[in-house]
């Protein structure tokens, strides 16, 4: 019961977007202290695409972690106990692709329930797109065309927004919020959101550009406040003290 | 379509086989499309019980690309990349054809998206309903689902009176829960079909049984049990009816190996 509960929520990121720069995903694991983590992936959000499993394989090689996924289209082949399954994981993994889908599915097999059981017994939770937002009270979509709001697991109590830099999920989740969304996060492409419990206690980049926002209702509408990034990548050479 | 041509609501419920196990029934794979009555029919793929494979829509576009009609289909786990306004599509069809996969799946995600309410409004107005598999069960008010696994009951949409169960011929494990959930009334009575059958429905009545295959049937279930129902053979298109014994054979070994198989 000593492990903290923590979420580490992607705007975009890790090996499903950034092929070659394994920063986020390297921090995921490191966020355990598990020498060799159990990771499962849950590529719910894409309808358990085979190539997507495949990549996660490549990317969580045996050896660096103990990888293994679990499929809910194909229930017939995998853990039989998934609740325990999931509750024995150091860290679980949720792909991106449609968080309406995602969310439907998940409660249809109780595994909104058996994911808050083991966020609460300190397994790390992370993921990117759909994959952020499930964790929230509430998300900003646009898979499914115009941006709207979805409600989803609740693990935190604010608001996320993912793929921040690209419009129109920017200005349609600065109105959402001026129009009564709660408070919460939007996560650039390369950030992620890392919270310990349910506070923001950092936000980590695989990418020196990424940014995160803090955007809370004002008297006049909403405030974006940029968040300071810690870049996980090697920083310049110093200039050679004498 | 205008109202005076309009086809009663119709649900083509088949127990397995037609193209996604390969070009073995043909025959059903025409009759989806002669349900319509019309020369060129608009027919779109709904493949989210099996998780939107590329394997299923390519199946389905080699099965009916070379056909006379216009397929089409909706990946709802692709709108991201493709979007569509689905209402609109789904309500410009002739026949709407949904894949096999996870029924649990395949309800949850149609019920997250608004699909359930759509798809009910289609076939009010005449769209023909086809699937096998979960894409059979679904119409019903219970099917028999191996979604976690094991064979168990799950609701369906119940636009259809009664319960549904599928590869009854090729996926033995689904019988005995089958029956015994009529038996001890914690189903409704209804309908188990072979792989290559199917009924048709016209509004909530059976209308006929149709076998694309030798020895496949359609089996009415009732508490007393299972009694089999007059089926009308369809013709393959070179005239004979053809029997799959690699298939079946494939499938029970599958299985074997697996303990349980797939809706």
């Amino acid at each position: 019961m000593s492990r903290p509960r923590q979420i580490l929520a992607m705007g975009g990121g890790g090996f499903s977007m950034e092929a070659g720069n394994a920063l986020l995903d390297e921090h995921a694991l490191s966020l355990t202290g598990v020498e060799c983590p159990k990771v499962c992936f849950l590529p719910t959000a894409s309808g358990d695409a085979d190539h997507y499993i495949v990549r996660f394989y490549r990317a969580f090689a045996t050896g660096r972690c103990q990888p293994s996924h679990v499929s809910l289209f194909r229930r017939d082949g995998g853990a039989a106990d998934l609740a325990g399954h999931l509750l024995e994981q150091d860290v679980v993994y949720v792909g991106g692709g449609s968080v309406i889908s995602l969310l439907g599915t998940w409660a249809a097999h109780g595994i909104d329930l058996m994911l808050r059981a083991a966020w609460e017994t300190g397994v790390v939770m992370t993921g990117l797109s759909a994959g952020s937002l499930c964790w929230f009270e509430q998300g900003l979509t646009a898979f499914h065309g115009e941006a709207r709001p979805v409600r989803g697991l609740g693990l935190l109590p604010c608001s996320n927004a993912v793929h921040y830099d690209d419009e129109p999920r920017r200005t349609a989740y600065r109105a959402a919020v001026a129009d009564g969304m709660p408070a919460g996060y939007g996560a650039g492409n390369g950030a992620a959101l890392h919270f310990v419990g349910t506070d923001l206690a950092r936000v980590v980049t695989s990418r020196a550009s990424a940014r995160a926002y803090r955007l809370a209702p004002d008297g006049l509408g909403v405030s974006e406040t940029e968040l300071a990034c810690d870049f996980l990548g090697a920083l310049p050479e110093p200039a050679l003290a004498a | 379509m205008p109202p005076e041509e309009r086809r009663a609501p119709t649900v083509l419920a088949m127990g397995g086989g037609g193209f996604t196990a390969g070009p073995v029934d043909p025959a059903l794979d025409d009759l989806v499309l002669r349900l319509t009555g019309l020369a060129r029919p608009r027919i779109c793929m709904l493949p989210t019980a099996g998780g939107d494979s590329e394997h299923q829509i390519r199946r389905f576009y080699e099965t009916y690309g070379d056909r006379l009609c216009e397929p089409s289909h909706v990946s709802l786990f692709r709108l991201g990349k493709r979007p569509m306004p689905l209402r609109e599509h789904l309500l410009a069809q002739d026949v709407i054809y949904v894949g096999g996969g996870s029924m649990v799946n395949l309800l949850a995600i149609w019920r997250a998206q608004g699909l359930d309410v759509i798809l009910r409004e289609a076939w009010e107005a005449g769209v023909v309903l086809a699937g096998l598999s979960a894409g059979s069960m679904c119409w019903f008010e219970w099917g028999i689902t191996t979604s976690s696994g094991a064979p168990a009951p799950a609701p369906g949409l119940a636009f259809l009176p009664g319960s549904n169960s599928v590869h009854h011929d090729s996926e033995p494990a689904r019988r005995p829960v089958y029956l015994d959930a009529v038996r001890d009334g914690s189903l409704p009575a209804g309908w188990a079909v072979d792989d290559g059958a199917a009924l048709i429905f016209r509004g909530s009545r059976l209308d006929g049984v149709v076998s694309a295959r030798r020895g496949r049937a359609a089996y009415a279930v009732t508490p007393d049990g299972e009694q089999p129902l007059p089926a009308r053979p369809l013709d393959a298109p070179d005239g004979r009816r053809v029997t799959v014994p690699a298939i079946a054979e494939m499938r029970r070994l599958h299985t074997a190996r697996m303990g349980v198989a797939r809706d």
